[in-house]
């Protein structure tokens, strides 16, 4: 049985792209295109690891982020951050959020930076499952 | 009274008791002596304010005893008593200074009257040496008061952080600080009261100087001036400077000239202008960079899926990279063309067109990707709008850049309860010129973003937007003569009105519609 793994991006150029790695690389591959649906395809399909982009619209990345590593049942996934933003920005903004809604995140597993060669990403994946 | 003590001088001794009984009844103290000599050594002892002296006296006669008195005090009066028609011995009294006459017999009367003035005259002359002492005071404080102001005065041109140099009516230089110095470069033993306006100023300025005194009459005061101040010397340096032309009853006294060295805020100036024109460089090529690293990701991603679909012949995956690449050679493709319709000034070609024809052309640009968002577009068109004399690309451009920003303004707010509308009207203005508004009921700006709105580079649309969009639109709103107003309110959205006048037409083909 193949892994699941979700990409969450707004931008259909990213989300082909990832889609084919992931194919090229025998993973399932599940789209959502913002935070809202991302975290609705988390809950249904339970992927095996998430590539979430930071700047989205309806629920940043940072926000499904925050979401899911302070809900227990969500917390093990692994995530890859994804995006155009510098890591240091995303801490930032992250920090933000934690003093917001008072409960502490890890940092990302994973933060890639955009552009990322395609065996980079699987690289990365591989790492975690 | 003070003056109240007499002595009465006659060698026959009743007259003198009867005198000085009546005397003391009146109030007075009395002293008495029966010779000139006696009266003498009663002066010097009781020291009265009148003696009342009889002429004939054996031994010192009452002239020598006037004589010496006058010698011992001047101020003393002495009144004398003389037998009738003795004109001479009167005429030598008055020269050494006999206050007063009575004839002999001495009636009361008389003597009350002579005593009266002669009391009139001791105050009167009391109260003039108080007065003038009190004014010698005066004299003397005011005086040390005067000194004191202008030293002040004279302190405080001195330490003045301005130059300031005053001339007299002929001109010549009567005030010069040292500040003034340092900026003509000549010391003040050298100027003061030995130059005048033309061995300081260059023979330009000392002629402005001379007419604006002549002119300035009834207006005294110049306001501060910048100019580059020019000395003898040769030397430049930019000033502040303020002229004040002094007057005392319209009579001309002269002027005053106050000047600031202005050197060190123009470098500091000009540093601040450096260092904002570098951090705007900055902030260009950055957003510039971010919005191409973007392009890329696009174009590397691409070219990822196409090359996936030639090695296992996959049709979909090509068509799917191919479709990318292409739209990222288009985001190139307008960048560049935004970045050259920035950069380039364009004059607009008016031509006859229909407002509402453009209008129509967008609508139909926007279409499928405003109904694959569920936002509808609607249009309000004046049908009375006639042709008019306008720059049909420029129109265009602007509005099709309006009405995306419209749509993406919609997609921003997360609310799927919302019926997003974008509504495109045209109306004839007053004063001729067309009036194109684009509303939106999207997200809406909050005065932070409205305030940003039209700087370089400056994006709301993460790394979707150029930063350039509304800059170009501006830029060709305002070629063509007009304006673009926005109102706009966060989470209810905004109105880009944006008005253009009809521009004088170029012939087109020898046949101007204009």
């Amino acid at each position: 049985m193949c892994k699941k793994v979700l990409v969450v991006d707004d931008d259909p150029d990213v989300r082909s792209f990832v889609v084919t790695v992931l194919e090229e690389n025998q993973f399932t591959p599940l789209v959502a295109c913002d935070g809202v649906e991302g975290l609705e395809m988390i809950q249904k399909e339970t992927p095996d690891l998430v590539i979430l982009d930071v700047l989205m619209p309806k629920g940043s990345g940072i926000r499904l982020y925050h979401h899911l590593k302070t809900d227990d049942t969500l917390k093990a996934v692994p995530v890859i951050m994804f995006t155009g933003i510098a890591l240091r920005s995303f801490l930032k903004s992250q920090k933000a959020l934690e003093e917001f809604k008072g409960e502490k995140v890890p940092e990302p597993d994973i933060y890639l930076e955009k552009p990322v060669e395609p065996q980079d990403l699987v690289d990365a994946i591989k790492k975690k499952i | 009274m003070p003056a109240n003590k007499i002595l009465i001088v006659d060698d026959e001794q009743p007259i003198v008791r009867l005198l000085s009984m009546s005397l003391k009844s009146d109030g007075y103290e009395t002293f008495s002596a029966y010779s000139g000599e006696e009266a003498l050594d009663v002066f010097e002892k009781s020291d009265p304010d009148i003696v009342v002296t009889d002429i004939k006296m054996p031994g010192m006669d009452g002239l020598t005893l006037l004589k010496k008195i006058k010698e011992l005090d001047p101020e003393k009066e002495v009144i004398i008593v003389t037998g009738h028609g003795d004109i001479d011995s009167t005429i030598t009294a008055l020269q050494y200074g006999a206050s007063d006459f009575i004839n002999k017999p001495v009636r009361d009367e008389a003597l009350a009257i002579a005593l009266e003035r002669a009391k009139t005259k001791i105050c009167i002359r009391e109260q003039l040496a108080s007065y003038t002492h009190d004014l010698e005071e005066k004299v003397a404080e005011a005086t040390k008061e005067i000194q004191r102001k202008s030293n002040f005065q004279r302190l405080l041109i001195h330490s003045s952080h301005d130059a300031i140099v005053a001339f007299d009516q002929d001109w010549r230089i009567v005030v010069y600080n040292p500040e003034a110095a340092r900026i003509f470069g000549q010391r003040g033993r050298d100027v003061l009261n030995k130059m005048t306006i033309d061995d300081l100023y260059t023979s330009q300025m000392a002629r402005y100087f001379r007419k604006e005194a002549k002119n300035k009459v009834n207006h005294t005061d110049l306001p501060w001036q910048e100019m580059i101040l020019e000395t003898r010397s040769k030397n430049k340096m930019p000033v502040r400077y303020a002229t004040n032309v002094l007057h005392e009853k319209n009579e001309f006294m002269g002027i005053v000239n106050f000047f600031q060295d202005l050197t060190e805020i123009k470098r500091l100036e000009k540093e601040l202008i450096q260092s904002e024109r570098m951090a705007a460089v900055g902030q260009t090529v950055s957003g510039l960079a971010h919005y191409v690293k973007n392009i890329l990701i696009g174009l590397k991603g691409g070219s990822y899926v196409v090359d996936v679909g030639l090695q296992n012949n996959n049709m979909e995956k090509l068509n799917t990279g191919w479709q990318t690449i292409k739209k990222n050679i288009k985001r190139v493709a307008d960048l560049t063309q935004d970045m050259l319709a920035y950069a380039k000034d364009r004059k607009p070609e008016a031509e006859a067109c229909f407002p509402n024809d453009i209008v129509e052309e967008v609508v139909e640009l926007v279409t499928d990707f405003a109904a694959s968002h569920n936002i509808h577009i609607s249009r309000i068109c004046d049908p009375g709008l006639d042709e008019m004399m306008l720059d049909p690309r420029t129109v265009h451009r602007a509005l099709l850049n309006l009405v995306n920003n419209a749509m993406e303004a919609c997609l921003e707010l997360e609310d799927d309860t919302r019926k997003f509308v974008v509504e495109i009207s045209i109306t004839k203005g007053d004063d001729g010129s067309a009036i194109f508004a684009v509303k939106d009921n999207g997200i809406g700006m909050d005065e932070e973003t409205r305030t940003r709105l039209f700087t370089p580079m400056f994006s709301s649309k993460g790394g979707k937007g150029t930063g350039l969009g509304l800059l170009v639109t501006k830029k060709l709103v305002e070629e063509h003569g007009g304006t673009i107003d926005i109102d706009t309110s966060l989470g209810y959205g905004s109105v880009f009105t944006m008005r253009l006048p009809e521009q004088p037409g170029i012939s087109r083909n020898g046949n101007n519609k204009g």
